[in-house]
């Protein structure tokens, strides 16, 4: 463990006292693991082109309650939604600072704490079993331990089955302090057979801000539930967000994930599908736009553990400046899971001779009667169609910006729904890194 | 309007022009003949200003400007449109739109008010029955997936839009079938207009069954070697470009052709 893992283990104080017994024996686990694996390192294969140079250099420390007790007169301005929504949870240094109170019925949104002490159906099991670094292929293990030690905030959403609960958006930002802190939350959606919900994720930092974020999403999907969960994230060059979603699927379910992301100092996403029922569907899509020193590292990845199932993964980067993108894309196709129809296909665009983009789709199959598909491209611009444009009298810098634009408005389009890929379009349009 | 002089350009190295004339005046249409890699091609590209395409000799003067001197959307917007062999397909980009950002490019370099989107689809509305074509074009992604018939009708559709001086057309005939022939030179006979000169380059006679130009040139080995009216491209076609090597356009039993440089 190098020394900066040792540090943050000798801070590391589990959040113990407060919740029922098991929560306590989970949080001690995971600072007993924590203790011994730290965080990753460029050692690790799922590391390899993320270094957490941005936390080391800022001096991250462990947040403590006392400094996440924040007034809310003292709160920085929230971030505008992206879009209208008539739910809203806003959060501020993990933990919830406001939010509506409209709920449709057979909707509950609570805070993680009091979810506990209601004792909210399903929660405990959703908790724990949260996969552990004895999993080695997963990759954001220490920061999931880190997040599990220090569990205690975050949000719970609980949609009762058939319900339609609409559309939910969080925001999340921090607070500057007088050290440079590390946030943990923990946001868990419990979808029961048929019930449906839109989650909306905004991140959103103002400069100077060096704080970062740890994030751990759980979403369990039972028979028939669908889940639409779109992010839209714009750090500061200095801020770190880490974040992990974990979506498990159970029969015939639909998960539909749109990210859109703008990078920052580092942001690291692991968005993992577990499709455990038959005839599941996951459908990732993101566009990574980057410029300046900004970084995002994506890691997507989808197992496919029963019959008949579908997943496809479509993103794609632009890089300018010396932005840096890493995108990984792996689907396991477990045996047993048979007729299974799995897609992957990334292309990116690096803009600037400094801009880097990693990319490495995987794909391996232990089923029967398998469709698969993948591809990665890293390209430059396409000269033929800058000069197709040209020649009708638009300009480089007019013709780059309409065929990056459109080469990102395909993942936005995605979403099927005007009036949100049009306030997301314009969103990158703001972002778009120029020729260089 | 036009006036190139003694054209010399290199692609990848290699002279392709070797010591092009050719003048033109508004209203005309000239037909470039000639076999494969003549240079046809190169010429219109050259015009255009793409990139790969170094002229290392002579002038090409367009309205009294130099126009080598000019980046491509300048030209453009000067008045040259180069109707491509191969259109590019640009995923993602609505046609209209591009067309629309297109024009109000040009309208604003000549000092003109942009167009708004209803004043744009008026004009395009207008366009569209000037070219007899239906408007399912407009709505799909620029060049995406349509046929090669759809593909050259969309650049005459961009051209009755933007309304050249000097409008190229690049093997506009090639990869049609008959019908889709006709459709593409009805549209361009529809456009011909005394302030507006066009190039048609074609390696076959039969475009010019429905495009009676002007005046027809014969391209060969980067220079034009004759120059005849409208009844050069029919002896052509009977004859072939067999005479190029035998001796010259003198072998070639035509009255109306001359040596090219001869009055």
């Amino acid at each position: 463990m190098n020394d900066f893992s040792a540090q943050l283990a000798t801070e590391l104080q589990p959040a113990s006292g407060t919740g029922p017994d098991w929560l306590n024996a989970l949080r001690q686990a995971a600072a007993e693991q924590f203790r011994s694996h730290g965080l990753p390192t460029r050692k690790d294969e799922a590391w390899k082109y993320t270094g957490l140079g941005v936390l080391t250099q800022n001096e991250i420390r462990l947040s403590v309650p006392a400094d996440t007790i924040i007034a809310p007169a003292a709160s920085p301005a929230v971030a505008r939604p992206v879009v209208a929504v008539e739910q809203q949870v806003t959060l501020l240094n993990g933990r919830i600072l406001n939010r509506s109170e409209n709920l449709p019925s057979g909707v509950a949104l609570l805070a993680l704490d009091e979810a506990l002490d209601t004792e909210v159906d399903g929660l405990q099991a959703l908790l724990e079993s949260l996969p552990s670094a004895k999993k080695k292929t997963l990759s954001s293990t220490g920061f999931s331990a880190l997040n599990t030690a220090t569990l205690e905030n975050g949000v719970v959403i609980r949609v009762a089955s058939g319900v339609d609960g609409g559309r939910v958006l969080l925001s999340w930002s921090t607070s500057v302090e007088k050290a440079a802190c590390l946030f943990n939350s923990r946001v868990c959606l419990i979808l029961e057979p048929g019930a449906k919900l839109e989650l909306l994720e905004q991140f959103e930092t103002p400069r100077d801000n060096k704080n970062t974020s740890n994030i751990v999403v759980q979403a369990a999907l039972g028979e028939g539930a669908a889940l639409r969960h779109v992010r839209l994230q714009q750090e500061s060059e200095t801020t770190g967000l880490i974040t992990r979603t974990e979506v498990s699927q159970q029969a015939g379910s639909d998960y539909r994930y749109y990210g859109f992301d703008f990078g920052g100092g580092l942001v690291r996403h692991d968005l993992h599908c577990m499709l455990l029922g038959s005839a599941a569907k996951a459908s990732l899509n993101g566009a990574y736009l980057l410029d300046g020193n900004r970084h995002v590292d994506n890691h997507a990845r989808v197992d496919h553990m029963a019959p008949d199932g579908f997943s496809e993964q479509y993103f794609r980067g632009v890089a300018g400046g010396s932005g840096k993108a890493v995108f990984n894309t792996a689907v396991y196709v477990h045996p047993g899971a048979d007729g299974t129809e799995a897609k992957q296909s990334n292309a990116n665009i690096l803009l600037s001779k400094r801009a880097e983009i990693d990319t490495k789709p995987e794909l391996e199959i232990y089923a029967d009667e398998v469709v698969a598909s993948h591809g990665a491209t890293v390209g430059q611009l396409d000269e033929q169609a800058v000069f197709y444009l040209r020649s009708r009298g638009l300009n480089q810098e007019q013709a780059r910006q309409i065929l990056t634009t459109a080469f990102c408005r395909s993942v936005s389009d995605r979403l099927a729904d005007p009036q949100l890929a049009e306030a997301i379009s314009e969103r990158m349009m703001d972002v778009m890194p120029q020729l260089d | 309007m036009l006036k190139i002089t003694n054209l010399h350009a290199n692609v990848a190295g290699k002279e392709i022009l070797k010591g092009l004339n050719l003048e033109m005046q508004g209203g005309e249409i000239h037909a470039i003949m000639g076999p494969n890699g003549a240079g046809k091609s190169t010429l219109g590209n050259v015009l255009a200003g793409r990139e790969g395409y170094e002229v290392t000799q002579g002038e090409v003067i367009f309205n009294g400007k130099n126009l080598l001197e000019l980046e491509p959307e300048e030209r453009a917007c000067e008045g040259v449109f180069l109707a491509f062999q191969y259109p590019v397909e640009i995923p993602g980009v609505n046609n209209t739109y591009f067309l629309r950002a297109a024009l109000n490019a040009q309208r604003k370099y000549r000092g003109e008010e942009e167009l708004d989107s209803v004043g744009f689809l008026r004009l395009v509305r207008e366009k569209l029955k000037v070219l007899h074509i239906g408007d399912e074009l407009l709505h799909r992604a620029v060049n995406e997936g349509f046929s090669g018939g759809e593909k050259k009708r969309n650049e005459i559709f961009q051209m009755a839009v933007l309304e050249p001086m000097l409008a190229i057309l690049d093997e506009t005939d090639s990869g049609l079938d008959i019908d889709a022939l006709k459709t593409v030179a009805e549209g361009v006979n529809r456009l011909r207009s005394p302030d507006r000169a066009m190039i048609v380059i074609t390696h076959y006679q039969r475009l010019l069954d429905f495009i009676v130009p002007d005046k027809v040139h014969v391209l060969a080995d980067g220079r034009l070697v004759a120059t005849g009216g409208a009844e050069l491209a029919l002896k052509l076609e009977e004859q072939g470009y067999a005479w190029l090597e035998d001796g010259g356009i003198g072998t070639l039993d035509e009255t109306g052709a001359t040596q090219a440089g001869t009055p």
